[in-house]
């Protein structure tokens, strides 16, 4: 200590350092990888790792036991031949094509009524949120099923009406409908970015047109809609890629066989089932990896269409 | 200052290190004593007594330690997948028929021939003896066998005016028994459940017929017109509304219609009377499986779960040692009772304490001790995938989504891809 201790002011004062800046030390980079590396293995062995490993995988044919065999495309080539898979994609994308803009219009519908000033506004929007923080849990899926079976609230209510379906859980013909109002239930997120949205709706621009003699539906259509267009496209993206994603309600439903009939067979059930049930893990990354090819391409569309519909203001057209 | 910071920094990036080098290693020291560890599917239940049983092995052997860990039953296989393909899986594991091959015929499981003076298997059943075989290596060792049989309400018999199920009685016998329950009481209780929702009554029927559901060369043992007429039976049946309807099956899972007292009776194992019995408060009996051939049941001692060793065990005589307690101790037969399906050794089925469900069992086990015949080879790879199969197109089937033949051909389709992948 006593030998070392005098070095030590010479050796700091002996870099060059500005007046306001301290100036960088060699060791300096490397500090910064340091404190960085909790997030970069975290990328590395979590993120990054495992895609490039299940992008190899997807190529070859993988049963956990054995070393994985090169089988080139034969995985891609096979689904299409697999009347499970194209199930499973039909499944899904009726799912993604009703559920999206069924929650959408929902939370549009709701965000309207939350955005008039009332009394216990919060209460309300709080209330509407409520389901969503409970979001993708095993309990909800449980007791949305109970809902839903013969004898439940739901057959009971319908019948009082007319309407004789019985559990819909058990019948074929509407247990993706089910599927369908769990989603648009939890239509908080959307909600409340539709909610941000429309605070930013002009005041000046409504005032203006109800002078002209516009009515509330002229408004909502002409004022309203294209002041929020780019909140309308923010939330159908993100719930068209969510909606890709359904899995654990679906199995709490139906399980690994899409019970009822196969209508509940959702593509990433599909996936799980091949990987995990059947040890077919090169074919379940390839469909992974055709996954995220799918849902890519059907993102890169709706950015095409948005050209025609969002509109930003500030936007020269 | 510039010092202590960049110490500190040096500090925090070495203990991040460390804190990741921790994950990695778990080496035990070579001496003292060795740890196995243990995994088994089941519930909390089960893990209570397992917990006795494995305090008992750790006081008669203070040299071994015990790691035991348990999923239910799917979670249980995925784990063990990815475990074993990590050259991770546990020492002893808890092993189903289905599985066996496909572990074995894979090089992951120890051949316990070769800890015979560790392991006493002279003890088994009779019927059990040699269930853990697959080509000659003993890869497995049963630790409780069960037996197809008809789980029944006497009551619900007796109400419709239909005798018992007695010895003899046929396929027809079962089904027109079905039809008078159903309708006798106009389809508030089915007379049960659609039987061809379970691979293991088309098993029962083939074996009647002296056929197999897998050849011994692990091929399927039937042809496209025999399934197509298991089919059309249970299409029948669903079509006249004898049997519970399917979308009802579907919506009570998991739950089992006997449990709810939907219907009168149904196929299955054994054991499941247990289960049955303590759901419902109707008083259940067990009768014969229906045979249309008097001199065949059909029916075997089937290994309700085995213990396996990890051939890469680094203990595999310590491993031996763990099996033959659990399978020979009569105080570990005494623990867990049916929990494991009745004991696999006589002396374990001697000192399990019979009454209630547990009575019925045996009794029925005992009646019926004559007719049971050696356990089919163990099923080939993929047969869990080919029972899922199995299951989900005679669903498809009840519900009328496809037709018998396309049931047919979809399920033979299917088969074959799994079998020859």
């Amino acid at each position: 200590m006593a030998t070392t201790a005098p070095t030590l002011p010479k050796e700091a004062t002996g870099r060059p350092a500005g007046p306001r800046t301290r100036a960088r030390r060699p060791g300096d980079e490397l500090a910064g990888y340091l404190f960085l590396s909790p997030w970069i293995l975290g990328i590395l062995l979590l993120t990054l790792g495992p895609m490039v490993t299940s992008l190899y995988l997807s190529f070859t044919d993988y049963s956990l036991f054995t070393a994985p065999e090169w089988v080139g495309l034969d995985n891609y080539r096979r689904m299409f031949d697999d009347a499970r898979w194209l199930k499973s994609v039909q499944v899904t994308a009726i799912y993604v094509a009703v559920a999206v803009p069924v929650k959408l219009a929902a939370a549009l519908a709701v965000a309207l009524l939350l955005n008039n000033k009332r009394k216990g506004q919060g209460f309300y929007r709080a209330a509407f949120y409520g389901p969503s923080l409970i979001g993708a849990s095993v309990s909800l899926a449980i007791v949305w099923k109970a809902l839903f079976t013969d004898d439940a609230v739901v057959d009971r209510a319908l019948r009082a009406v007319g309407i004789h379906t019985g559990g819909w859980a058990g019948n074929p013909d509407f247990s993706l409908l089910m599927l369908v109002l769990l989603g648009a239930w939890q239509l908080g997120a959307p909600m409340v970015i539709f909610l941000a949205g429309l605070k930013q709706v002009p005041v000046e621009l409504h005032e203006a047109a109800h002078v002209d003699g516009a009515g509330r539906w002229r408004r909502f259509r002409s004022i309203t809609l294209p002041m929020i267009s780019p909140v309308v496209f923010f939330n159908l993206l993100l719930e068209t890629i969510n909606a890709f994603q359904v899995f654990t309600s679906a199995y709490i439903v139906g399980g690994p066989n899409g019970s009822p009939a196969g209508t509940t067979l959702f593509y990433t059930i599909y996936l799980y089932d091949r990987g995990f049930s059947d040890f077919r893990m090169g074919y379940a990354s390839a469909m992974a990896w055709m996954l995220l090819l799918g849902v890519g391409l059907i993102t890169l569309f709706l950015f095409r269409t948005a050209r025609g519909w969002v509109y930003y203001s500030g936007d020269k057209r | 200052m510039g010092v202590m910071k960049r110490f500190t920094t040096v500090l925090a990036a070495a203990s991040l290190l460390f804190a990741v080098a921790a994950c990695g290693g778990d080496d035990e020291a070579e001496s003292g004593p060795v740890t196995l560890r243990y995994s088994w599917w089941g519930n909390a239940d089960r893990a209570a007594l397992m917990q006795k049983a494995i305090d008992l092995f750790q006081t008669k052997n203070p040299d071994i330690k015990i790691t035991p860990s348990f999923q239910e039953f799917e979670a249980y296989w995925q784990k063990m997948a990815t475990d074993t393909a990590g050259g991770n899986a546990p020492d002893v594991l808890q092993m189903d028929f289905a599985y066996l091959r496909e572990y074995a015929d894979r090089g992951v499981l120890y051949d316990l021939k070769k800890q015979q003076g560790s392991l006493g298997l002279d003890d088994l059943l009779e019927g059990l003896k040699g269930a853990g075989e697959v080509d000659g290596g003993q890869y497995g060792v049963p630790v409780g066998g069960n037996t197809w049989g008809y789980v029944y309400s006497p009551a619900a018999y007796a109400k419709a005016g239909v005798p018992e199920p007695k010895l003899g009685w046929t396929w027809n016998d079962y089904r027109s028994a079905m039809e008078k329950i159903t309708r006798s009481t106009g389809g508030k209780m089915y007379g049960g459940g659609n039987y061809i929702g379970t691979y293991y009554n088309l098993e029962v029927q083939l074996r009647q017929e002296g056929k197999l559901l897998y050849t011994e060369d692990g091929k399927l043992g039937f042809d496209k017109p025999r399934l197509a007429k298991f089919f059309t039976e249970g299409k029948q049946l669903a079509d006249a509304d004898i049997v519970l309807p399917v979308d009802k099956g579907v919506q009570i899972k998991p739950k089992f219609a006997l449990e709810l007292d939907l219907i009168a009776g149904e196929l299955g194992w054994d054991n499941f009377m247990a289960r049955y019995a303590a759901a419902t408060k109707t008083e259940l009996k067990l009768g014969p499986v229906p045979s249309d051939n008097p001199a065949q049941l059909g029916q075997y001692l089937k290994p309700a779960m085995l213990l396996s060793v990890s051939a890469r065990s680094k203990h595999p005589e310590q491993s031996a040692k763990l099996i033959d307690f659990m399978i020979n101790d009569p105080e570990v037969g005494a623990i867990f009772g049916a929990n494991r399906g009745l004991p696999a050794t006589n002396a374990q089925r001697a000192a399990v304490q019979l009454e209630g469900p547990l009575a019925t069992v045996a009794a029925y086990e005992e009646s019926i001790k004559g007719q049971l015949e050696k356990a089919p080879p163990a099923p080939p790879k993929g047969a869990g995938t080919i029972e899922q199969a199995f299951i989900r197109i005679s669903e498809e089937l009840q519900y009328g989504r496809i037709g018998v033949d396309q049931a047919v051909d979809q399920f033979f389709t299917e088969a074959a891809e799994t079998l020859e992948s």
